[in-house]
């Protein structure tokens, strides 16, 4: 029953609310702010007298500060309301939604993936758990991350060889984003040729492909470390742990009804698909490689 | 390793010009790409070539207006900044 199987409820006793993402932590803030604002309050009508607080006695004022705060609500209402249309702002904090032990996990899983069993991702209720709570789930923090440590690791690199220049930064992040981009639309189109039925979304796309950054960091920085040989070294073990990575993770999204009886593939279509995951895959060495070795001499 | 986002949009538009200029009648009946000759198989799943099929005549049809507009957005571009 490869159905039941993908939907077991979690009911762990760490989650209080299985749809929040992020810790309650308002109610602590309103009562401080609360007992801040009562003693400021209480010292209006007092302030009156004085001539230096006339200004803000004077009821006109009043109503205009109570106007110019409704008006500033109003424009944030709108502008909440209007970013939810051109940026899935909801959606991302679900990629967002870690903690250090998940970060922990999963940086030891892309550089160490061959003991891990299960590679599904968990469910509740029909929608993913959040990745806090499953060290499977795709998340953003680790990608964003490690892109903006490679930027910043290129231009040590670059600097140790007195090839910097400030505008060279600019140069590989944008690069580096190209690329992403390129890898992002490439496998849409493949994914679209070959009539994939995935729930695999563009953010968790980019999610995974972003995964490499780490690799590439480690490589890199390990050459810079101990020289040319060691960043060969690192950086073909990274190379074949996100290759396992990415094929395990892969597989279970595109190959989704064969991989979950983990019969071996079969039939055109599954052969297919089976490439497909192959390919993109294999995109991520070479990709990895082509992104750092003009920064190791 | 000069890869901006800017070439990569140049390098777009110029893959979705190419799409946009294939000739119907010319080309793509005598191929046998043509999108009357597509529509066959509702039973099965659409392969590689119907879907390729598919999606050439969709951008055929969606990117003609806007076409115009970015390719003379670029052609301006390029000639002021070079």
């Amino acid at each position: 029953m490869p159905a039941s199987k993908r939907r077991v409820p979690v009911s762990q006793p760490g989650m209080a609310d299985p749809h929040q993402l992020f810790d309650d932590t308002s109610s602590a803030q309103s009562r401080g702010y609360g007992a801040q604002r009562a003693p400021g309050g209480l010292g209006y009508p007092t302030a009156s007298a004085s001539p230096q607080s006339a200004f803000l006695g004077d009821p006109v004022s009043n109503m205009a500060m109570a106007y110019g705060s409704s008006l500033a609500a109003q424009g944030k209402e709108l502008v909440d309301k209007n970013i939810d249309r051109f940026i899935p702002v909801t959606k991302l904090k679900y990629y967002f939604a870690v903690d250090t032990m998940y970060v922990g996990k999963k940086l030891g899983l892309l550089f160490f993936p061959y003991l891990h069993q299960d590679w599904e991702v968990q469910y509740q209720q029909d929608t993913p758990v959040a990745p806090r709570f499953d060290v499977n789930a795709p998340d953003l923090y680790i990608p964003a991350m490690a892109f903006i440590t490679y930027v910043l690791v290129a231009g040590l690199a670059l600097g140790t060889q007195d090839r910097f220049s400030p505008d060279l930064l600019g140069l590989q992040a944008s690069s580096a984003l190209a690329w992403l981009t390129l890898e992002v639309l490439a496998i849409l189109l493949s994914l679209y040729l070959v009539t994939v039925n995935t729930d695999l979304t563009t953010i968790d796309l980019v999610a995974f492909l972003g995964y490499k950054y780490v690799g590439m960091i480690g490589g890199v920085l390990m050459g810079l470390l101990f020289g040319k040989v060691v960043y060969y070294l690192v950086l073909g073990w990274c190379c074949v742990s996100i290759f396992v990575f990415m094929i395990r993770t892969l597989r279970l999204k595109i190959l989704a009804e064969a991989a979950a009886e983990g019969i071996p593939v079969r039939g055109a279509r599954n052969q297919l698909r089976m490439y497909l995951t192959m390919a993109v895959a294999a995109a991520q060495p070479l990709l990895m490689y082509w992104l750092t070795f003009h920064l190791v001499r | 390793m000069a890869f901006t986002l800017y070439s990569l949009l140049q390098a777009a538009l110029l893959c979705v010009n190419a799409i946009a200029v294939l000739h119907e009648e010319r080309f793509l009946k005598n191929i046998g790409w043509g999108t009357d000759q597509g529509i066959g198989g509702f039973e099965e799943e659409p392969g590689i070539k119907s879907q390729l099929m598919n999606l050439i005549r969709s951008v055929r049809t969606v990117m003609r207006v806007p076409l115009i507009i970015v390719n003379s957005i670029a052609i301006i571009l390029l000639l002021l900044f070079g």
